[in-house]
């Protein structure tokens, strides 16, 4: 066994080497022309699969937005699709081909925080940064943040610090958590329950579900028989939707004063879930609304070329290379170590308005809102009832961020 | 735990009897592990999806597990039939390519987007049962499955095609020898082991949310209850189906963070404590 794995790790190690060594120069050596190689690797299989293709959309127009500009200081972009079923193992296997193999130098579209949190750690070894627009674990960007990773999605602590913020005039005073179990579930249900003391309230019940949960009965009968009186559930994908079904067959919402959701619904979803959601709140990362030229630009295009507008994945996806881009122009070089060093506190207007790379821990500082979901028209639409400044809802960089 | 909990246990349970029935009955005759259950059962709920946004749910119950049929036939003329004679394990590899195959193909037609059915018209709210307001849609379907377990009994006890089914489950060669057609009996079999899957995908369709990883993710729950219940018997099978829905559901209740590992410890248990499986058959047939 030793004696295989020996020969092929060296081997490994040879070849990340030899291609870390090989993009840079090869870039450097000027050629303006020399395309700028950008790997995504989205899920594209399982629960999770509709968020990737729709995070490879953001990535797809974003760069051929540049590209009909003529590129980025003359140099095209080049997207290279990998596959992954959202597990660590596969999404590694891909970046390390993506980097060795294609000679990609930058990777997004990465999808759950525990996959981002294993790449991360890969990065300086393949001499590669990643731009990650959808794992919220605060950990990415606190104590398993590198040097190489970005983020351009808000945290978890963001978005709940957003929530917190308007948490006391939400109605109901005990508060039953619904979540997943994984790593994004319980850090969510974390900083619920202590924005929920800091507002005055008291959390009564706190359940998980695993990841891929297709029948939420006895859950939806715990949280039934208990005492609460509104509800904060972080169920996504196919398992959101089964539980915001088997809830509504349960006659579970008409027993809860507020049903405030952590990406549980969100404008994909909303066909499938009808108006048993109207009424319901949730996180909102992304204002289609938001006012500024950039943004009325993007949803136009976006929605004449895909015929959807387009929603927080695609917008994240989106901003995510909107900051590489950034980043590229700001150092005008591709070099992985030259563009790192450009994003550091790189203040740049986007389409979240004027955002900022923050230095210390390499996120995004950008705005969260809290929405309800309303009526509009035949369909549903989330109205924004809050927001919080970047700077309010993480204030500086987490200490535990050793870059 | 109260009742309300029992009554998910049961629900679930009735979802898991009618797949792992068909299932059973496939590997009984068959003696082919078909790893394309899950497949079928996902191809029935989407296609109950369609019929009923289009059409009825009602219309769906009947269409889907037609349509189901059909393609268990295709299954059985052009693949079971000619490979008959190879080991169980190149079958059981040729369904699993098959499952690939029909899981990539729906996703093609219907796309990766989760959909959701709605409980046909007066059945989605709640009813008291006993004092405890449950879902009415999954009474119904407690309902199906208690019937429908009924109707399986009397057809393989009662009548002359079922002796032949448990005839050919149990020799194939003898059956055969005596004047038993076991083309047709196979044939049969395996289009009503197809269409329970589709009738179960259509039960599921507004029970659980329809998504690409529906079937993926009960196969492996459904490959235990048969191997638990005893590889091949049908009635073992929907004992063990309604059993671990309960023990599961309720395993979700008392030991959350276990539930996951509840299917797997039962097999353990059951292959250590009887290797034939609950209904003790043995694996000879």
């Amino acid at each position: 066994m030793r004696n295989k794995v020996v020969p092929a790790l060296a081997a490994l190690v040879l070849g990340s080497t030899l291609a870390a060594c090989g993009t840079p120069g090869s870039s450097s050596s000027g050629a303006a022309a020399e395309t700028i190689k950008i790997a995504i690797i989205p899920p594209s299989s399982g629960a999770l699969a509709q968020f990737g293709s729709d995070s490879a959309k953001g990535w797809q127009y974003a760069v051929d937005e540049v590209n009909a500009k003529g590129g980025i200081d003359g140099r095209k972009v080049e997207l290279i699709k990998k596959d992954t079923d959202a597990t660590s193992a596969t999404t590694l296997r891909a970046a390390r081909e993506a980097v060795t193999q294609d000679g990609a130098a930058f990777i997004g579209g990465v999808m759950t925080s525990t996959e981002n949190g294993a790449l991360n750690q890969q990065l300086a070894g393949l001499n590669a940064l990643s731009f990650n627009s959808l794992g919220k674990d605060d950990a990415l960007t606190g104590k398993d943040c590198t040097g190489n990773a970005f983020r351009t999605v808000q945290t978890n602590l963001m978005d709940v610090n957003a929530l917190a913020a308007s948490l006391k005039t939400l109605p109901g005073d005990k508060w039953a958590i619904q979540a997943v179990d994984y790593s994004t579930g319980h850090s969510a249900a974390a900083v619920f329950t202590q924005a929920a003391k800091a507002a005055g309230k008291q959390v009564v019940l706190e359940q998980y579900a695993p990841l891929n949960t297709t029948e939420f009965g006895s859950y939806i009968s715990k949280l039934s028989s208990s005492d609460a009186d509104a509800l904060f559930a972080v169920e996504y994908g196919a398992d959101g939707v089964a539980f915001v079904n088997q809830a509504a067959q349960f006659n579970l919402p008409a027993k809860f004063e507020s049903v405030l959701g952590f990406n549980m619904v969100s404008e994909p979803l909303f066909p499938a879930l009808g108006d048993k959601i109207v009424g319901f709140y949730n996180n909102v990362g992304y204002d289609i609304a938001a006012n500024n030229a950039l943004n009325t630009a993007f949803v136009q295009g976006y929605t004449q070329k895909f015929g959807s507008k387009p929603y927080y994945v695609v917008a994240d996806a989106y901003l995510a290379a909107e900051t590489l881009f950034a980043g590229i122009r700001k150092a005008g070089s591709a070099d992985p170590a030259k563009v790192r060093d450009a994003l550091n506190n790189l203040t740049f207007d986007s389409i979240a308005g004027q955002v900022t790379m923050r230095a210390g821990d390499h996120q995004l500082v950008r705005p969260s809102y809290l929405g309800q979901v309303v009526k509009d028209g035949s369909g549903l639409a989330f109205k924004i009832i809050a927001s919080a400044d970047g700077a309010q809802t993480t204030p500086q960089a987490d200490p535990a961020c050793k870059l | 735990m109260n009742f309300a909990q029992l009554l998910n246990g049961v629900a679930f349970g009735s979802l898991l009897m009618i797949l792992s029935s068909g299932l059973a009955m496939i590997y009984g005759l068959r003696g082919v592990t078909n790893f394309a259950h899950g497949a079928l059962y996902m191809a029935g709920a989407y296609l109950a999806y369609s019929v009923s946004t289009n059409f009825s749910f009602w219309l769906a119950l009947i269409v889907a597990p037609l349509a189901l049929a059909v393609l268990g036939a295709v299954l059985e003329l052009v693949f079971f039939r000619r490979l008959e004679h190879r080991s169980h394990i190149e079958v059981g590899l040729v369904t699993f390519g098959i499952a690939l195959v029909l899981e990539r193909v729906i996703v093609l037609i219907w796309g990766e987007r989760t959909l959701a059915v709605s409980a046909p018209g007066g059945l989605g709210g709640t009813t008291s049962v006993f004092g405890v307001a449950y879902p009415t849609y999954r009474l119904l379907i407690i309902a199906v499955a208690v019937v429908l377990a009924a109707a399986l009994v009397w057809w393989l006890r009662g009548t002359r095609l079922g002796l032949h089914i448990r005839a050919a489950s149990r020799d194939g060669e003898t059956s055969a020898i005596l004047g038993i057609d076991s083309d047709r009996v196979s044939l049969v079999v395996v289009c009503v082991g197809a269409a329970l899957a589709g009738l179960a995908g259509a039960l599921a369709a507004p029970y659980v949310s329809v998504d690409p990883g529906m079937g993926v993710s009960i196969l492996i729950n459904v490959l235990i209850v048969v191997v638990i219940g005893g590889a091949g018997s049908i009635a073992g099978a929907m004992i063990a189906g309604m059993a671990l829905g309960i023990v599961q559901t309720l395993g979700a209740v008392l030991l959350p963070s276990l539930s996951v590992l509840v299917p797997y410890i039962a097999l353990v248990a059951v292959l250590l404590w009887r290797p034939a499986g609950l209904a003790g058959k043995g694996v000879a047939r």
